[in-house]
């Protein structure tokens, strides 16, 4: 294979179907493959009258023309579905090894439809499938599952759900190679829906290039760019994602007891520093990736994998918990069960607020970090509160009449970033396709760490077209699929490089750009299809209306109005954020208009 | 007396997270912080300008919106130094 390796799994559980046919590459070549395929394939298959946990949804697993190429963090693939969660469109996306070996199995996309009668699990050894009986591995954890089925990076890789997806949470995640998440908008949920436990692939193709002497120059420059950038070969690997916990919360950015405040008391206590010098055992590299981020770490009573800055801020700052022996021991249950920590911790934060408000009878209180790892297995097993706190913190206020203390955009919880001291932040998570999320875009670079150099974090005049550009910038990265750090040494046009050193095709950084565009005004027409509007593009009324109380950020709230305007109008859409015909003529999404 | 926070591996060179240093202006601090801490001091500035790498903050704000290292510093300012990072 040459980039692409052609072909579409499609494996229809409900009448145990397996097919296989030829990826269509004109399609490829607009979409790439991941997030921008999936979001392709995805509005084709699944329309508004669909509920996401019914049998007629569909899990788009996606690898991209990059995938399993050797290129730096050429490891990463996605899912699309519906989300159960928020009701838009979704994709999330992994690293480890699985989408490698699935590329290496020969396919560049597997379609699940259907719901098996019974626990099932998918194998695909050298692009053989079959579909097997799953009784014996139903009910079993993430890391138990993954054992009993023969993990083996490199080799052989699992794929599956944990307790909390097979008793559909709406937060959970599916995870591959143990500890690596398909994390936001509860994919983990559809999974269970369809009674898919695990998909377990092998595979001995390879991802070579056409243009071999282009590919190894590429290969060499960018590991030379990515060892000289002092970000992919110094902060990351020395301090994982949490290094920027500190400078957050300096900033008076770092959401604190579900937004109450900005600034955490206890921040250094869960910082990257910390972490670093107290439970840090070592460092580790999805494959192919020289940059290394994730952590193990280990704990008086375990070891494992994280917790990341995302998961330290939801079960830290966001709980007012500053234990991070308790934080990382929660994040392990969370992988060992399949949850999405960042929803997990953001729903417990506000389970903590509703408490002390006196709407929940509950002992869980700001802080309690002794309750912290029960509480994280009781929403996984929807037990006694977690059963409320099981499908997310928005349906769970709103039980209790109070919507607006669930800190979340189209139901799906907030990162680690106060928009109030980040405003451009704000209006990336508004305007986010799959609800508020950090990685559709992330304004921490130019808000606050001065890459590639500083705007006022304040300001709203001229964020428009920032974070639109850095939300197209995004669906490149996630269409192809490589890892965002990647980019945080190289830019667009080495990955077009890379991409014509595999499939002879002339793309350049411009082409890619396209792409991206197109992809994210195609997930926009799916949300529009499926009844969203512009008042959606919203954030809570906390963040809106209630000003920062203390620390830099004091006296700001997020000044959307302005700034939702100036954005409609940078991406050519009207004044209700419906894409403009010509928009969509000129990014070939035109067909779809009619439809939307 | 102001206090300057470091962060990163910035701690390394000084052997500590957090310095007390006098001074008027962030540049008085920071060249404090140079006589206390030469092996901070090859970090941080680069031809006695700071280092084009770092972020300089006082009180959560970056100086550069300030008025840079002119900025006046009071008794319980708080300067925070980051080394270039990444993550999130």
């Amino acid at each position: 294979m040459e980039g692409w390796a052609g072909k579409i799994l499609d494996i229809d559980l409900t009448s145990g179907q397996i097919d296989s046919y030829p990826l269509d590459m004109e399609m490829a070549r607009l979409y790439l493959g991941g997030r921008g395929l999936g979001a392709r394939l995805l509005w084709d298959l699944v329309g508004p009258e669909v509920e996401p946990l019914s049998p007629e949804n569909v899990l788009i697993f996606a690898t991209g023309p990059v995938t399993g190429s050797g290129f730096q963090t050429s490891n990463r693939f996605s899912v699309s579905t519906k989300s159960p969660l928020t009701g838009t469109i979704l994709d999330a996306n992994s690293g480890g090894w699985w989408g490698m070996q699935f590329k290496r199995a020969g396919y560049d996309v597997m379609i699940v439809r259907g719901k098996a009668e019974k626990p099932t699990m998918i194998e695909i050894i050298n692009g053989e499938v079959s579909i097997q009986d799953a009784a014996h591995i139903w009910g079993k954890t993430v890391f138990e599952t993954t054992d009993m089925l023969g993990q083996s990076n490199n080799k052989r890789n699992v794929m599956c759900i944990g307790p909390a997806g097979e008793n559909l949470s709406l937060i959970a995640a599916i995870m591959n190679d143990g500890t690596r998440a398909l994390a936001r908008g509860g994919p983990g949920a559809v999974m269970g829906s369809k009674n898919l436990k695990a998909v377990v692939v092998e595979g001995k193709e390879r991802n070579t290039a056409q243009d071999k002497d282009l590919y190894k120059f590429m290969l060499y420059e960018t590991g030379k760019l990515i060892k000289q950038s002092p970000l992919t070969s110094k902060a990351l690997p020395e301090f994982g994602t949490a290094a920027v916990l500190n400078v957050v919360n300096e900033i008076g950015a770092l959401p604190t007891r579900n937004f109450q405040q900005s600034q955490f008391e206890g921040a250094e206590l869960i910082s990257g520093e910390y972490m670093t010098k107290n439970i840090l055992v070592k460092k580790q590299a999805c494959w192919a990736c020289p940059i290394a981020c994730t952590r193990i770490t280990k704990t008086s009573k375990a070891e494992g994998e994280g917790p990341e800055y995302e998961s330290l801020w939801a079960m830290g700052a966001q709980c007012g918990i500053d234990d991070i022996e308790a934080i990382a021991e929660a994040n392990y249950l969370c992988n060992d069960m399949g949850l999405d920590t960042i929803s997990v911790g953001s729903t417990i934060g506000c389970a903590m607020e509703l408490a002390e408000r006196g709407l929940i009878d509950t002992d869980l209180r700001f802080g309690r970090a002794d309750l912290l790892y029960e509480t994280v297995r009781s929403i996984a097993y929807r037990e006694d509160l977690g059963a409320e706190m099981a499908d997310g913190s928005y349906r769970m206020a709103e039980k209790y009449g109070v919507p607006e203390l669930s800190m979340s955009s189209k139901k799906l919880e907030m990162p680690a970033y106060d928009a109030r001291g980040m405003q451009g932040q704000g209006l990336l998570f508004a305007t986010s396709n799959r609800g508020a999320c950090h990685m559709r875009g992330n304004m921490l670079g130019p808000e606050v760490l001065a890459l590639p150099r500083q705007i006022d974090r304040f300001g709203t005049q001229g964020k428009a077209g920032i974070v639109s550009i850095h939300q197209n910038s995004a669906a490149v990265v996630d269409s192809l699929v490589v890892c965002k750090f990647t980019n945080m040494a190289v830019a667009e046009e080495y990955f077009a490089r890379w991409l014509k050193s595999l499939t002879g095709i002339p793309f350049v950084a411009d082409d890619l750009m396209w792409v991206g565009e197109r992809v994210y005004n195609l997930e926009r027409l799916y949300n529009l299809r499926e009844g969203f509007t512009m008042a959606d593009d919203t954030l809570p009324p906390r963040l809106l209306n209630e000003p920062v109380v203390d620390g830099p950020s004091k006296g700001y709230t997020v000044n959307l109005a302005p700034m939702l305007e100036e954005y409609y109008q940078f991406r050519n859409w009207d004044e209700s954020g419906v894409p403009h015909p010509a928009k969509l003529k000129e990014l070939q999404l035109d067909t779809l208009l009619a439809e939307a | 007396m102001p206090v300057v926070k470091l962060f990163g591996n910035l701690r390394d060179y000084a052997e500590t997270s957090k310095v007390d240093v006098s001074g008027g202006t962030v540049r008085e601090v920071l060249d404090g912080l140079c006589t206390q801490s030469p092996a901070l001091c090859e970090v941080i500035l680069e031809g006695g300008e700071l280092n084009s790498h770092l972020q300089v903050m006082l009180n959560g704000r970056g100086v550069d919106f300030i008025q840079g290292l002119d900025s006046t510093v009071t008794a319980n300012d708080q300067i925070a130094i980051f080394p270039p990072i990444a993550g999130g």
